[in-house]
């Protein structure tokens, strides 16, 4: 079943020299399943995640002949319905949670927010809640957690905070942009790992936005690779290492290898028709 | 003789009636031209280490050793002239209202160089940017070519030794790519000793010889860089590192 379906969007920005196109037509269906943008930075991935939810502030525009997400034309839909859909249905974890979370609000008080102002909660229930959530992302002590402001959290805890708050309305699509870049190795596995078991458990969409090409293809299902905001390859995610197009082989070969060869790393080629 | 030997150091941070030991009694000994990396997950104090050889850290226990003599405190020119560093985030560690020019020529001029024309032009040859970036601002360049300007000052005053704290995780794979191809072809012209702090297993193999595996301001444990290939670590540690790193995913 399709959850998401968008056809040629275009994203553009009028600046003072001309028009800059960051997404230049975009086509791509999404399902109940994990489906990762790989891109390097500028190549237009996170502005296609964010016209899901058509969070571009002018001079920005978002162009496309269909965006359709359960049956609602998200280009058609007014700003009030918009809304609804923002969070409720559609949520998205962004890549920082130093600049994501406010700074000047106590956790459980964030996370109260939307219960209460959205779900008319009473104060106690919310805080059950809230909770619960954290529980959900596996943080050991909420408690101290929702008496925490984000500063004293690290940055393994503050995306944990912000993946729990986004899953308490229980959304259909999750565009997660980066949500692990900030974060180490080990922490990263089990961001991840919490991730996967909520696309499976409740039988999410995720978009997973990021620039870790094998980050991705160990994660999710499909793979799109973008490249100065077109999609240059569209492939499964087990056959990543047999990619065929030179953008997608270029990106794999210029990763150093434990035990791989002392030689330089091949730069990426940006000559070729494609690149263009 | 190891060129760098650090014993015991230990480094506690201290505010409000409270402390944070962030290195506890690390020892480690580089020897001259090679290179070695530390890895570990945020809050190990793998950084820690460079800043306390800067003089950046508060040192509280051990010793701290280049070239068989003790580091100075303060540490003053002749420390600067063989031992510098490279940070992090170039968007941060780079002067915002400071032209590539300035940049470069502040450390000629605090060690009373001369030739500084000729200097500059050539340490922006060295790091392969175009000459007539000399006079931009970092926010015109791209994240990679700022990390060229960051390593360009670091070379300024011609070092032995450059402590790298993960200068690439900044970066894109491509540019990260070519950024350690300079850092290789650097070291490999000018002899350099390299000290690279990076959570990414594969980034220190590709770079360093031999590997140190930190936890909560431990070492746990040494690794050469054949060990590491063939996975023969001791520790739980380090084959959970090991294991959770993304590079693992392209093994047949």
């Amino acid at each position: 079943m399709t959850l998401l379906s968008v056809r040629n969007l275009k994203v553009s920005f009028d600046t003072e020299t001309g028009v800059v196109e960051a997404v230049r037509g975009v086509s791509f269906d999404l399902g109940r399943e994990r489906l990762g943008i790989v891109g390097e930075s500028g190549s237009g991935k996170t502005m296609t995640g964010r016209s899901v939810l058509r969070l571009i502030r002018p001079p920005g525009r978002i162009e496309a002949d269909e965006m359709r997400f359960d049956g609602v034309d998200l280009m058609g839909a007014s700003e009030t319905q918009m809304r609804a859909l923002r969070g409720r249905r559609i949520a998205m974890v962004m890549q920082d949670p130093k600049y994501s979370l406010n700074p000047v609000m106590k956790v459980g008080a964030q996370l109260m927010e939307g219960l209460r102002q959205r779900d008319g909660l009473t104060r106690a229930a919310a805080h059950i809640k809230a909770v619960e959530a954290l529980e959900a992302v596996q943080i050991r002590d909420p408690e101290r957690v929702m008496l925490a402001y984000p500063h004293e959290l690290s940055g393994g805890m503050g995306q944990r905070v912000m993946i729990a708050m986004m899953l308490i309305p229980n959304p259909d699509l999750l565009i997660a942009d980066e949500p692990t870049s900030a974060l180490d190795v080990t922490v990263q596995a089990e961001v991840l790992a919490i991730l996967d078991g909520l696309v499976r458990d409740r039988g999410m969409g995720l978009i997973f936005i990021s620039h870790d090409l094998r980050l991705v293809a160990r994660f999710c299902d499909r793979v799109l690779v973008m490249y100065r905001g077109k999609i240059v390859e569209e492939l499964a995610a087990r056959d990543l290492l047999h990619a065929r197009h030179p953008y997608t082989q270029g990106l794999l070969n210029c990763l150093p290898r434990i035990g791989g060869p002392r030689q330089p790393l091949p730069g990426l080629d940006r000559s070729a028709d494609w690149a263009v | 003789m190891a060129l760098i030997e650090i014993e015991n150091l230990s480094v506690t941070y201290r505010s409000k009636g409270r402390s944070v030991t962030a290195v506890e009694s690390v020892s480690l000994g580089v020897e001259a031209r090679q290179s070695f990396g530390l890895v570990g997950e945020s809050g190990s104090g793998k950084s820690t280490i460079l800043r306390a050889i800067c003089g950046l850290a508060p040192v509280t226990g051990g010793t701290i050793r280049i070239g068989g003599d003790l580091v100075p405190t303060p540490r003053g020119r002749a420390f600067s002239a063989r031992v510098q560093m490279v940070f992090q985030d170039p968007y941060a560690s780079l002067h915002p209202r400071h032209t590539l020019d300035r940049t470069l020529s502040e450390p000629l001029a605090i060690h009373g160089i001369g030739q500084t024309d000729a200097r500059v032009m050539q340490a922006l040859d060295d790091v392969g940017l175009p000459q007539s970036f000399r006079f931009r601002y970092p926010h015109q360049l791209s994240g990679g070519q700022r990390q060229r300007v960051a390593i360009a000052r670091a070379l300024m005053l011609r070092p032995e030794i450059l402590l790298l704290d993960e200068p690439t995780s900044a970066l894109d794979a491509s540019v990260q790519a070519e950024t350690l191809n300079l850092l290789n072809r650097l070291r490999t012209e000018r002899g350099l000793t390299f000290l690279m702090v990076s959570h990414d297993l594969a980034v220190i193999d590709h770079m360093c010889d031999r590997i140190l595996v930190m936890q909560n301001g431990r070492a746990v444990e040494e690794l050469s860089r054949q060990d590491l290939a063939s996975a023969k670590m001791k520790t739980d540690y380090a084959r959970s590192l090991f294991s959770a790193s993304a590079d693992r995913m392209l093994e047949p």
